[in-house]
């Protein structure tokens, strides 16, 4: 299926993740210089239109009308469509999706997709509150509902239906955590932590210890979106947006259904698969969500990488790692690079340009990938985004 | 919305009685006053008056220890939470019906650190969804009575209404105690 012009990813950049010393704008200005640094034939006047990213910067920041805030910080003045995207965890590949989309149509030609979020406060309860309001803050948020204990029920959940080892739990977070060691942008690259060293992290929300769990993160990310008939004037080596899929189940807790069963992801997939014309089967590198270790092993299940249940098997047999099958979270994931929420999307999009270029890292290159996947979750896994890549040439 | 509880309309209870001895009629309640000393923005619980929300009902009926929740009859749909519009039909004719106390734990976890504001004292806590015996709906709520290392998917659990400290109610689960040391 073709959706009006073909749209190709001709750039993108992140910056330093962490603990930084830095604010929400300070962000905004940083990831804005290392894009037109990473591409520099742009010029700030082509860019018609700007899609930010961004998930709570009225908790996090105290900073509402965030787009132009950050366009301003980024030294850009879009001319045609600006505006935010907020689908929490999934808000910076929302900002992509939107571009796309206005790009296919016609609406825009040149256009920034960005993700900022300053996550560490000097108030940490209040951070945390932040993160409990993303679900039903009334019904859910109330008891104490975020996301660590809600994961932690899918991984209780998972390893009791499938007599799952609990091992596979930190074959993920081993294998994220090397990917990150070769990454100098992700949180955690000047860290190592081998098995031994994740069995010893204290317990967050059982099963799940703190190397099972995404950091709270500050961080950006950048790309640069346009019509395919302009790619050439950017980069020799473009990345086409084939498919994309989102499905949204529930919200409140009470109709999660299945926790270890994820129809809206299979669902979203599906759709993304169909558009691109592509399977599973066909994918060479994919970023992942992995906000915590058991979502990237329901994960393979509903993309359909392999077979309900076999999940655990899948990553302690190595089949996602470098000479697997599937080529999955080689930037270090949310796990090694932490999780900016606005940011990620963005970054993993990154990942996938620089990957179906031959741009990374020896330790961490897909061999010779041709179709990329990238999925984000937000929530309580409940809403769910795919978008597939090509690699290409321009013109 | 309709009542079809056991409390016939003219004794239904006031939100918040008037005090004892008292001899003004009683009225609503003043607003609340929060629970801890939070902004109103960093508050979790909901708001509970009849003159901040169309559920009143609801905590009305939990601070008599019942846990209830909407119903819509055309398309006998159990609603959680409760709503004043059905998402099926979209009607606004909705019954109030009261929900098993009884259930048994879906899944369960706890949060041992990382909680928010308000809630760092609390820790460590339980948190988990409940199966409600007999009625398909899984809540999800604090579980008290245990520690979390001796919860367990099966265990059944009572829900229980309690008051928050500026006097609003909110619902907990509440698991029988565990067993005494062996001969204790």
């Amino acid at each position: 299926m073709t959706l009006g012009r073909s749209v190709a990813l001709v750039g993108g950049t992140t910056i330093p993740w962490g603990v930084r010393a830095a604010t929400w704008a300070e962000l905004a200005q940083e990831v804005g210089a290392a894009l037109f640094r990473r591409v520099p034939s742009l010029r700030a006047e082509e860019v018609d239109s700007f899609f930010l990213g961004a998930a709570e910067p009225e908790r996090f920041a105290f900073q509402s009308h965030v787009a132009p805030f950050a366009a301003e910080q980024m030294g850009l003045a879009p001319r045609r469509i600006i505006q935010r995207t907020e689908l929490a965890c999934a808000s910076g590949q929302s900002a992509i999706r939107s571009a796309y989309a206005a790009i296919a149509s016609g609406l825009a030609d040149v256009a920034v997709a960005a993700g900022v979020e300053k996550m560490n406060l000097p108030s940490m309860p209040e951070a945390n509150t932040s993160m409990a309001c993303v679900l039903d803050r009334a019904w859910d948020g109330a008891h104490g509902g975020t996301a660590p204990p809600f994961f932690a029920m899918v991984a209780q959940r998972y390893l009791a239906e499938h007599h799952a080892p609990p091992e596979a739990l930190t074959a993920v977070a081993e294998k994220n955590h090397a990917f990150a060691n070769t990454n100098p942008h992700a949180q955690f690259y000047a860290k190592k932590f081998d098995r031994a060293k994740l069995d010893r992290l204290p317990l967050v929300s059982p099963p799940l210890r703190l190397g099972d769990c995404s950091s709270m993160t500050d961080g950006a990310a950048a790309v640069l979106l346009v019509a395919g008939e302009l790619a050439g004037r950017y980069t020799d080596t473009p990345a086409w947006i084939r498919g994309s899929g989102q499905y949204s189940d529930f919200h409140n807790l009470a109709h999660a259904g299945s926790l270890t069963d994820w129809t809206g992801l299979t669902r979203a997939a599906r759709a993304a698969y169909d558009m691109a014309g592509v399977g599973p089967e066909g994918i060479d590198v994919a970023e992942v969500h992995d906000c915590f270790s058991i979502s990237e092993i329901v994960e393979y299940e509903a993309l359909g990488f392999c077979g309900r249940g076999e999940g655990a098997r899948y990553v302690l047999d190595g089949r996602s790692g470098r000479g697997g099958d599937v080529l999955v979270n080689p930037r270090g994931g949310l796990l090694g690079c932490g999780h900016p929420l606005g940011a990620t999307g963005i970054a993993q999009a990154v990942e996938v340009f620089d990957q179906l270029a031959g741009r990374v890292p020896p330790e961490r290159r897909a061999s010779d990938p041709r179709w990329a996947l990238v999925h984000n979750l937000s929530g309580s896994a409940n809403v769910h985004s795919v978008m597939i890549y090509e690699g290409g040439t321009a013109g | 919305m309709s009542d079809s509880g056991s409390a016939p309309a003219a004794e239904r209870p006031k939100a918040r009685a008037a005090p004892e001895g008292s001899t003004a009629p009683a009225r609503p309640a003043p607003p609340p006053r929060p629970m801890v000393p939070l902004p109103y923005l960093l508050d979790f619980f909901p708001l509970q008056e009849a003159d901040q929300t169309g559920i009143a009902r609801f905590f009305a009926r939990l601070r008599e220890g019942r846990l209830s929740t909407t119903r819509c009859s055309r398309d006998d749909l159990l609603h959680w939470p409760p709503r004043v519009a059905c998402p099926k039909c979209h009607g606004t004719e909705l019954t109030w019906v009261d929900l098993p106390e009884r259930g048994r734990i879906y899944a369960s976890s706890a949060v041992l650190a990382g909680a928010p504001l308000g809630m760092e004292a609390d820790v460590p806590f339980a948190v988990g969804l409940v199966d409600l015996d007999g009625v398909p709906l899984r809540l999800f709520g604090r579980i008290v009575g245990r520690r979390w290392e001796a919860l367990a998917i099966g265990l059944p659990v009572r829900v229980e209404g309690f008051e928050l400290a500026d006097g609003r109610v909110f619902y907990r689960f509440r698991a029988e105690p565990e067993p005494g040391p062996p001969g204790g």
